[in-house]
């Protein structure tokens, strides 16, 4: 019976999570179309709802009531599947991220845990699943049977597995500070300081890296030669229309938010809102709440500055990244493990 | 519960293991074959092993298959025909080796169940990332570090293997995704089908590279 309360506790915490999650999508993407607009001194859509706020509603909207065009020559199953691969595994990540600490609910002894599931190798999850992610866009790039899609679809896996290196490495300083890859456990160890004990502090090469990395491995502007629309039309999705087009452009978001959420996870203190210990007790609901709202801003302040960076910088080219990823990121990477180590076995009570 | 999630994923990694052997398209393979390594994985979890499990989807399903998925989406292999006769003699081997597999299996099913050792009531912290490690860097540090000398000698024989034959000047670099240029281009006494990759901006450069520099060759 317990097993049964606890599915049906976990579905609910599933859907409420990606409920939020998914809306603040929602948002992102109408945020950058106003953020760009506001960066090149245009208006953006504002027309839909007071300001725009229903805008991602009728894009939804459009989305579902577009014809569903399948090329004739398509290896049909594999373009079916390649759309869901790659939302799957851009929502699959979300679970293991910590939203809050503990909270107890009012009038009630009820603890819940605002993560939807924790467990000893969280981090490695993530990137796991995150390597599912390629073939999302891969098996889409060759299933088209379009030359356009796939060049961008090899371009984009060859760009992901290059960047995925960069990434992951670029996080071991913080696994070998916190000596833990339970991402719950690394938020715990950055509470210390009144909520500032942030590991960006500690790992500011590392942070750089990985912040670099994860605009490549999202596959986002500066890096963004998947679907250079001046070579490739569209990339990889050049074929796909309708709501197919449309979970591709939800993945891409997902990752965007989830790749925030790591970094706001390892570098920025997860769920600490610094000072906050000085007012409220720890484990009351209001800590929770505040905890859990200071996480989503912090992710919010790195989507942001996404699509500051889109609004910002031109596109590279196809042999610039690769050198840049094998040549000079990875090596720093190797660097930042390096020193981090030996500033460990220097001062290890730090 | 453990037992019905238990059947749900060994029977998908048989199936998919069934489907790799069986599919001709070869990119269908790759794909079963996948599935069998993430229903591995799962397994795993379920034996209380979850470093194992992440380790197994980053290295073999997100990283080896990957390639292999690349390398048939490059090559572009058509469906196989069917009914070649080639390597028809394996078909025997294939049937006698798999004897000997399930002979094994079996064996070890039998043995399993004359020693019944009870299960320990608490799940045991072998399988968590901190004993692994432990573990691998003290009692294991040996076979940890040729392996990693192994896997070095691998990089450098892939490398080595493919600079070889002088096909690219030392100072070539070949990027993917650059520009590969039929040798007939730059050269009309060569081979219609001499393919070499060269990242060139322009013919003057591809032929440089290449080394062909007597220009009455050229017109």
């Amino acid at each position: 019976m317990d097993t049964a309360i606890d599915i049906v506790l976990k579905l609910i915490a599933i859907t409420v999570a990606f409920t939020v999650v998914l809306l603040i999508v929602a948002y992102t993407v109408l945020a950058e179309r106003r953020v760009l607009g506001f960066i090149q001194g245009r208006l953006g859509p504002n027309r839909v709802g007071y300001g725009g706020v229903l805008q991602p509603f009728a894009d939804l909207l459009k989305f579902i009531l577009k014809e569903d065009i399948v090329p004739d020559k398509s290896t049909r199953f594999i373009y079916f599947l390649a759309p869901v691969i790659a939302t799957m595994a851009a929502l699959m990540t979300m679970i293991v991220y910590p939203f809050g600490p503990d909270i107890t609910i009012p009038f009630t002894n009820i603890t819940i845990p605002l993560t939807i599931a924790r467990f000893d190798v969280g981090l490695l999850y993530v990137l796991g699943i995150t390597s599912i992610g390629v073939y999302g866009i891969a098996l889409a790039g060759w299933s088209s049977n379009n030359k356009y899609s796939l060049m961008g679809g090899l371009r984009a896996s060859a760009q992901m597995i290059s960047y995925e290196l960069a990434l992951g490495l670029s996080l071991i300083g913080v696994i070998m500070i916190a000596g833990t890859l339970d991402l719950g456990q690394i938020v715990e160890n950055q509470s210390a300081w009144h909520g500032l004990r942030w590991y960006i502090i500690f790992q500011p090469l590392g942070f750089i890296i990985y912040l670099i990395a994860a605009i490549a491995e999202t596959n986002r502007v500066p890096f963004d030669l998947p679907e250079a629309e001046t070579e490739l039309v569209a990339g990889f999705h050049t074929e796909y229309s309708a709501m197919k087009f449309a979970l591709f452009f939800l993945a891409e978001y997902i990752n965007m938010f989830t790749v925030s959420m790591l970094a706001t996870t390892l570098f920025f203190g997860g769920w600490n809102v610094p000072f906050i210990d000085a007012f409220l007790a720890r484990g009351s609901f209001l800590y929770g709440l505040i905890s859990a709202i200071g996480f989503i801003v912090k992710v919010c302040v790195f989507l942001f500055f996404y699509i500051w960076i889109r609004g910002t910088l031109p596109r590279f080219r196809f042999d610039q990244l690769m050198n840049f990823g094998w040549k000079f990121l990875l090596p720093l990477a190797l660097f930042n493990i390096f020193l981090t180590a030996t500033l460990i076995y220097l001062f290890p009570n730090l | 519960m453990l037992a019905l999630l238990f059947i749900l994923f060994a029977g998908l990694a048989i199936g998919c293991g069934l489907a790799v052997v069986a599919q001709r398209n070869p990119l269908y393979s790759a794909i079963s074959l996948i599935g069998v390594f993430i229903s591995l994985a799962c397994l795993y979890v379920m034996l209380a092993a979850p470093f194992i499990a992440a380790v197994q989807v980053i290295v073999y399903a997100g990283a080896i298959m990957v390639l292999v998925v690349f390398v048939i989406m490059l090559l572009n292999v058509e469906q196989e025909e069917r009914g070649r006769p080639r390597l028809k003699f394996l078909v025997p081997v294939a049937v006698a080796l798999s004897a000997v597999l399930i002979a094994e299996v079996a064996f070890i099913l039998v043995s399993v169940q004359e020693f019944r050792v009870n299960p320990i009531a608490n799940p045991s912290d072998v399988g968590l990332t901190h004993s692994i490690g432990a573990q691998l860097f003290t009692r294991y540090l040996l076979p940890f570090e040729i392996t990693s000398i192994l896997l070095l000698m691998a990089i450098v024989g892939a490398m080595t293997l493919a600079r070889r034959g002088g096909l690219l000047s030392p100072n070539a670099r070949v990027i993917p995704g650059a520009q590969v240029l039929p040798m007939s281009l730059v050269d009309p006494h060569a081979e219609p089908d001499d393919l070499r990759p060269v990242e060139a901006e322009t013919s003057d450069e591809a032929a440089r590279v290449m080394g062909i520099t007597d220009q009455s060759k050229r017109d």
